[in-house]
């Protein structure tokens, strides 16, 4: 386990010196991560993907599974200046299943539904108590916002008079937005340094119990 | 032949995209599940490409005696290394020899002892560039990066007890963190998201009609 | 009780209620016995007295739920249920999961699933009577009413589209207010020519299926014009295998556009790792040694955005991103020099390419984000006004949208 604990934790080292400056300790941290994530990628891939969707129903005799198969051949000839147009096949074939796939589900979730959210009822009373004053305040707060990032995002008129204002508006709202999203990310990241200083101080060199 | 074909292969892919979604019986919901099975196939057989890419990238390297081209024999060697044990040892098969020290295959001990440390600590690198893309934020002195500071300053004490401590204001932080993020963060959010979801519509659209083909090349 | 086939559904399911049963009983005696050891059962209490000829609510305990299927008369015990629930979601066996699909679906189809429900409910003193419910057939809807909204607005958005398109056509003049970060683009490929330093373009961590990334690889399109017509090296590293043949087919026409195929590296556009923070250690590694004079983010990314730019702006890099990722822009906006934000990451081919058809398809999202906004405007007004007249018809408008 010591062992094991060691290359570890020397890897973690090697890749905070990169803090300091790019050295050749990180150098070998890169190049060992990338060439065993591409390797554990590969055969994981294979052993996921190939194996139960192409080779398991091939061998079933659902010969079905050669369609997708034989076009994905068609990626192989890139290499080949004069073939290499054969790759549009399957490039095309993505790209226009998966742009249709989302076109419905965009609009339902991302549309249909915020904009059922967002008609606010300007005189009602919260579902989960508190005062009316405050809920309706909120609701105010809440479409003026969408309202004015939509305007931010208009494109069509140049930013100027009564549209510049309110794209001003939206610009605040957008950076109210960051900044707490900012804040509720910042302790989430030190816990990961946390918890690699937590390996290295009890797990590895056992320091601490 | 290399243009026409494409496009008109995007317009019925696009539409038979379209059209499931909006059709519940299992009959094409199956038929559905089973594309998207073809489409795990299909992309697999692009997985050699990207082997192959950086291979060519590295064995250039190796070849031109670029600078530190030593470490790209390393890069290969492991990749090769990783495929071999990967498919000879096998990736779950259990090695009494190693099993004493918590992994079962040479290939899983790579994965765990190499691959998982230093990726969680490139993820942990994100405790100081945190802290940097703080202090620039605090140097720009504009309006609207003043803002950010102070709404991110707010949520970041009201999700720490130590927010709480501050005198006569701390009681109230996490009160208006909370209000912070249920009200103009969540307008601002949905603002962005219908924005986004528009801008994609037309960019998927514009594919399917065959207007944007960057990806076919346009020439 | 009532079972009834879901609506908008694959066929699969039947939606079963039944009423709690309510029964007044009058118990007449009762008494509890307990057996000894040699198995007779001795009187241990006798509570007539208290109780006899009362009548009281009985406490009713459980459901139980069977079913028949009436294709193959086959009867089926379903479930045991807490007094409190009084409906249940039935769903047969999926024929995917049968070995041959296409046999399965026919044996489905043979077997008509029409089922009919028994429900009985258990009190600790008796059974009751066993109610049962009309056959209901399990169907599936060959349209998803449900959507029929979002299919209305997909035509409003696709009209708007096509309207645009050949107003385009006809005019070439059409307006869109400059973008600020995309004016810089120009500027960032000069100045890594000036500096004889490479440009590096990610265009996001996702793979193709995230609109996010044809919308980076679009920009890319315009990135490596540029890069061609200027002989600046470009340095397009990946992390999805899918994204890589498209990204190259994208920068070697970008090259031959401008005139320049044999200066078209296939290494430029390459393959790191599938895996993200393996994939942030090879671009940081390839910032910190290629210094590039200019970096692009333009796509989906997640955690890692941090690390790229804050990098980049160790390198002293100039940096313009775009992202729909809320959760990443905060990051981007704080240490790049520009950020396209949401929406302006789509638009940003338009502005690029210059494309009248192209500027067009904005003209037609601002055309629906009006549409949008007038219909926010209108069920928030609605929603308002049958509140404060008390007049819940007003809420029509609002419950013609999803929820969820």
């Amino acid at each position: 386990m010591f062992l094991a604990y060691t290359i570890a934790g020397l890897l973690t080292l090697f890749v905070y010196s990169f803090l300091y400056k790019d050295n050749p300790f990180y150098r070998l941290a890169e190049h060992l991560v990338v060439g065993v994530s591409l390797g554990f990628g590969f055969v994981y891939s294979f052993q996921q993907i190939f194996i139960p969707f192409c080779w398991n129903p091939l061998m079933e005799g659902h010969y079905d599974v050669l369609i997708p198969a034989l076009i994905g051949l068609m990626w192989w000839p890139r290499f080949i200046p004069k073939w290499a147009w054969l790759s549009r096949y399957p490039i095309a074939l993505t790209m226009g299943f998966f742009s249709g796939f989302s076109i419905p589900n965009t609009i339902q979730a991302s549309i249909l539904v915020q904009v059922q959210h967002t008609m606010l009822n300007f005189a009602g009373t919260s579902p989960y108590g508190g005062s009316q004053a405050l809920y309706i305040f909120n609701q105010i707060v809440i479409f003026i916002g969408v309202f004015s990032v939509l305007i931010y995002f208009y494109f069509s008129k140049p930013h100027k008079g009564a549209l510049g204002h309110i794209s001003k508006i939206g610009i605040w709202y957008l950076m109210i937005g960051f900044g707490a999203t900012f804040g509720f990310t910042v302790m989430g990241r030190i816990s990961l340094l946390i918890g690699r200083l937590q390996f290295i101080i009890t797990d590895w060199l056992q320091i601490v119990h | 032949m290399k243009t026409t074909i494409p496009l008109i292969i995007v317009l019925v892919g696009g539409i038979i995209g379209i059209i499931f979604q909006f059709i519940p019986h299992e009959f094409v919901q199956t038929i559905n599940d089973e594309i998207l099975n073809y489409f795990r196939v299909l992309s697999f057989f692009a997985l050699p490409l990207g082997i192959v890419s950086i291979l060519m990238v590295h064995t250039g390297k190796i070849r031109r005696k670029a600078q530190h081209w030593q470490y790209s024999i390393i890069l290969i060697l492991t990749i090769f290394f990783m495929i071999v044990t990967g498919f000879v040892f096998g990736t779950d098969r259990f090695d009494p020899r190693l099993a004493n020290y918590g992994w079962n295959t040479i290939f899983m001990f790579m994965f765990q002892q190499v691959q998982i440390p230093i990726e969680s600590t490139m993820f942990s690198l994100l405790a100081f560039y945190i802290s940097t893309a703080a202090y620039r934020a605090f140097r720009a002195r504009s309006k609207e990066a003043t803002i950010l500071l102070v709404a991110s300053l707010i949520v970041m004490l009201g999700q720490v007890s130590v927010g709480q401590m501050i005198p006569i204001i701390g009681d109230y932080i996490p009160v208006i963190s909370n209000w912070i993020m249920s009200n103009p963060n969540m307008a601002a959010k949905r603002g962005i998201l219908l924005g986004v979801a528009l801008g994609m519509l037309g960019t998927s659209l514009k594919i399917i009609l065959g207007i944007e083909r960057a990806y076919l090349g346009r020439a | 009780m009532l079972a009834v086939d879901k609506p908008n559904d694959k066929g699969d399911q039947i939606n079963v209620m039944w009423p709690p049963v309510k029964e007044k009983i009058r118990i007449d005696f009762l008494q509890i016995f307990q057996k000894n050891k040699s198995k007779e059962n001795l009187l241990i209490e006798n509570l007539a007295d208290k109780i006899s000829g009362k009548e009281k609510d009985d406490n009713i305990l459980y459901y139980d739920l069977f079913r028949k299927n009436l294709g193959t008369g086959k009867m089926e015990y379903i479930n045991r249920f807490q007094s409190f629930i009084t409906n249940y979601r039935d769903q047969r066996q999926s024929f995917k999961d049968t070995k041959n699909k296409l046999e399965g679906y026919k044996k489905m189809l043979r077997e008509q699933p029409t089922y009919k429900y028994y429900i009985r409910a258990i009190s600790p003193l008796y059974y009751s009577k066993v109610t049962e419910s009309k056959p209901a057939k399990m169907q599936g809807q060959w349209f998803n009413m449900e959507k029929i909204i979002a299919l209305i607005a997909m035509m409003v958005i696709t009209a708007s589209l096509f309207y645009f398109i050949r107003k385009a056509k006809s005019d070439a003049s059409l307006y869109i207010r400059p973008l600020a970060g995309l004016k810089e683009i120009d500027n960032a490929v000069g100045r890594a020519t000036e500096m004889g330093r490479p440009i590096l373009f990610v265009p996001g961590l996702s793979s193709i299926a995230d609109i996010a990334t044809i919308a980076g690889l679009n920009i890319l399109a315009g990135v490596a014009k540029k890069a061609a017509e200027y002989d600046t090296p470009l340095f397009v590293p990946l992390r999805d295998y899918v994204v890589l043949p498209i990204a190259q087919e994208i920068v070697k026409s970008a090259y031959s556009e401008v005139g320049r195929p044999d200066a078209y590296k296939e290494q430029s556009v390459f393959f790191v790792s599938p895996s993200q923070f393996a994939y942030v250690a090879g671009v940081a590694g390839l910032m910190a040694r290629e210094k590039p004079a200019t970096n692009f983010f333009m796509g989906m990314f997640w955690a890692e955005s941090l690390i790229l730019t804050e990098k980049g702006n160790e390198e002293g890099c100039i940096q313009i991103a775009g992202s729909d990722a809320e959760t990443q822009l905060p990051f981007f906006i704080t240490t790049c020099d520009f950020t396209l934000i949401g929406e302006e990451l789509y638009a940003a081919s338009a502005y690029i390419s210059k494309d009248p058809l192209l500027v067009g398809s904005i003209k037609a999202q601002d055309l629906d984000k009006l549409f949008i906004i007038g219909c926010i405007i209108l069920g928030t007004l609605l929603t308002t006004l049958a509140e404060l007249l008390t007049y819940p018809a007003l809420n029509f408008f609002k419950m013609l949208f999803p929820v969820q």
